[in-house]
């Protein structure tokens, strides 16, 4: 058993900088937990505050039954993979694997047999005699994921560990970590600031802003009811439309010339709230704004596109305000043309506009 | 002109100041010094000197006096690196961790090797022959009190090592400070989570990381150690005497000393410049042999 639990969770540099306030976040056994958020909201601090390289101002870390606020990193249990990879560079891939074997005082004959194995699932049989200077990027990935594997930790801590690949490799080596995870079946946790990843490979979000946790969830729910503004935005891509609104009678919202009927669920919310004539911040991701084939809608200008293969994104303005929406290549939208814009009325996300919420969540 | 050998010209102008110096102040003494070395020079005015061939050559290894100053050279040097090697890294350690008031701690360390040797040699004479003792007396330490340490044959040595460990440990500290900043701090925190103590970072990482450090300082401090004779001269002038093979020769008469007392003491220039040549051949094998041996360990990041 692995659990994770962090409890009250504060970090504060002797410089007075608060990096991490008051996180409280469970990761459950044999979980795929990322930490996503914008540099500096306290994704790695919280993660190196995990591996115990970063010293816990307040609060408290349990890893499995044990209280880990003052054990040192190497009786946690942990293993680390950093985003240099932090290969050693002295020694050969065998030894980078075999080190913390050795220092555990492990029988060679058994390292021997991990590093083999290690070697295979990450396919680097043929490399372990090299150093590595002679390795590319990916390799050099991948040595550093099999110096995590040999070690059996209860726990796999990375550190924006695809960052320094290229767009490809990484594509590939996101699948690659799933498939780790799947057939390792322990704790991951991994820190990014990279949405895509977040979402492609979590079993559950943690997005972070300036030190606090904004939400946990799966990665669904995190894209389609995000608990408020900063999560709606940073997650999706491209970014969600934000514009400001006025919620009529409970049951409508009006933005600019234009009423929108709310849903039923929504309706509820606000009513609940007592929001039912207030100022709120619309958002619409872009895939719910839809063009229309008849002259129905709202009419718009063409600004910019962005052909994506089979996706294109538009770029369009309805009076003096820019929206973008999502649609397949195979519209042949030009810049420049006049189109007519569908949002969804029933995909419309109502945030507060001073609290920052969703209303629904 | 055309323009290359207008640039071959510039190149060549550029070049004569440094090369031409060179000539004159190095390369020329080095080949005249390798000729008296083989007659019976004296530098006295009007004598010519007389072809001698390897006479001086064959009559140094026979004499006592360099032998015992070769082996105490020999031992000298060897002590001093590892000394100072020693004490600077130690001192880079601890001026590289998070404590108050590094900076001066680093600028202190790093004064003594402002001093000049003489100066310095000066001031532990004092130290030595004075403060020593009377903290003894102070504290009633008879140890302390009754310690000549520039009297006896074998403690002078030692005296000699502490006073230019002293001068020149906050150098080589520079060299190690430089070095163990640019040791990734990825590396040290991946061993500690692979589980890896202090001493167990340090022998596995931070040691193979600095081996480039290690090179440089090696070289320098071997050198140094090899060539010393300014503290020597203020500290001790090369005594107390000692008995070696029944005769009687100066215990802290290193071979750079030496070399000036048979060359102008003794006004043998000819028999000086002889030892000064295999001075030379000798610690131009032992530092290429030490720079090479020490290059083979480093890491190429």
């Amino acid at each position: 058993m692995a659990n994770v639990k962090i409890s009250n969770l504060n970090k504060k540099y002797p410089n007075g900088f608060h990096a991490v306030k008051d996180v409280n976040l469970e990761i459950i056994d044999k979980e795929f937990m990322i930490l996503v958020g914008p540099s500096g909201c306290g994704k790695t601090t919280t993660l190196r505050m995990i591996a115990g390289l970063e010293e816990i101002t307040s609060g408290e870390m349990q890893i499995g039954d044990q209280i880990v606020n003052d054990v040192s990193p190497k009786d946690r249990n942990i293993a680390m993979v950093f985003q240099n990879y932090a290969l050693y560079p002295h020694m050969t891939v065998y030894d980078n694997m075999a080190f913390g074997l050795k220092l555990k005082k492990t029988p060679k004959a058994e390292i021997d047999e991990r590093i083999t194995k290690a070697a295979r699932i990450l396919d680097i049989e043929v490399l372990l005699k090299r150093k590595p200077k002679q390795l590319s990027g990916g390799q050099r990935q991948r040595v550093a994921l099999g110096r995590a594997i040999v070690r059996k930790p209860e726990v796999f801590l990375m550190d924006e560990p695809l960052s320094n690949l290229d767009a490809k490799l990484r594509v590939q080596m996101r699948a690659e970590l799933i498939k780790l995870h799947n057939d390792l079946k322990t704790t991951f946790i991994y820190v990014t600031h990279d949405q895509t990843e977040a979402m492609t490979m979590g079993t559950r979000i943690c997005v972070m802003n300036n030190g606090l946790v904004q939400q946990v969830a799966d990665p669904r729910t995190i894209y389609n009811s995000p608990a408020n503004l900063f999560v709606a935005g940073f997650i999706g891509a491209p970014q969600m439309n934000f514009f400001p609104g006025r919620i009529v009678d409970g049951k409508f919202v009006e933005v600019e010339d234009h009423t929108f009927k709310l849903s039923e669920k929504m309706m509820k919310a606000v009513k609940e709230k007592g929001k039912e004539s207030a100022e709120v911040t619309v958002g619409i991701r872009p895939e719910d704004i839809k063009i229309s084939n008849s002259q129905e809608g709202i009419s718009a200008k063409v600004e910019v596109t962005e052909l994506l293969g089979s996706d294109l994104n538009v770029y369009f303005k309805i009076g003096q305000r820019s929206y973008i929406l999502k649609t397949e290549a195979a519209s042949g939208i030009k810049l420049g043309d006049d189109i007519y814009t569908v949002f969804d009325s029933e995909k419309l996300h109502l945030f507060d506009l001073e609290t920052e919420e969703s209303l629904v969540y | 002109m055309k323009k290359q050998a207008k640039d071959k010209l510039v190149f060549w102008l550029f070049l004569a100041p440094a090369l031409i110096s060179f000539i004159v102040v190095v390369i020329l003494p080095f080949f005249m010094g390798l000729y008296y070395s083989m007659t019976d020079w004296t530098a006295i005015a009007g004598v010519k000197p007389n072809w001698v061939g390897l006479n001086n050559y064959k009559s140094m290894f026979s004499n006592l006096a360099f032998q015992y100053s070769f082996i105490r050279t020999f031992i000298f040097t060897l002590i001093s690196v590892i000394s100072i090697n020693l004490v600077s890294l130690t001192f880079a350690f601890l001026v590289t961790r998070e404590i108050k008031f590094k900076n001066f701690y680093r600028a202190g360390f790093f004064v003594p090797n402002l001093i000049g040797g003489l100066v310095l040699g000066y001031i532990w004479q004092f130290i030595f022959k004075s403060v020593i003792p009377a903290i003894g007396g102070l504290f009633g330490i008879n140890f302390l009190e009754e310690l000549l340490l520039l009297a006896d044959p074998t403690l002078t040595l030692f005296g000699l090592i502490l006073a230019f460990t002293w001068q020149y440990a906050g150098y080589i500290m520079m060299i190690y400070v430089a070095a163990l900043l640019n040791v990734p701090q990825e590396l040290l925190e991946a061993s500690e989570i692979d589980g890896a103590n202090f001493w167990q970072k340090l022998w596995n990482i931070t040691i193979p990381m600095i081996a480039q450090a290690f090179t440089i300082t090696s070289f320098l401090t071997l050198v140094t150690s090899f060539k010393q004779y300014d503290i020597i001269v203020a500290l001790t002038n090369g005594g107390p005497t000692d008995i070696y093979q029944g005769t009687v020769v100066n215990s802290t008469e290193l071979l750079a000393m030496h070399i000036y007392n048979v060359a102008f003491k003794y006004n043998n220039m000819a028999e000086g410049q002889a030892r000064a040549i295999i001075f030379f051949l000798v610690l131009s094998v032992v530092s290429i042999a030490q720079v090479y041996y020490n290059k083979k360990k480093e890491v190429e990041m």
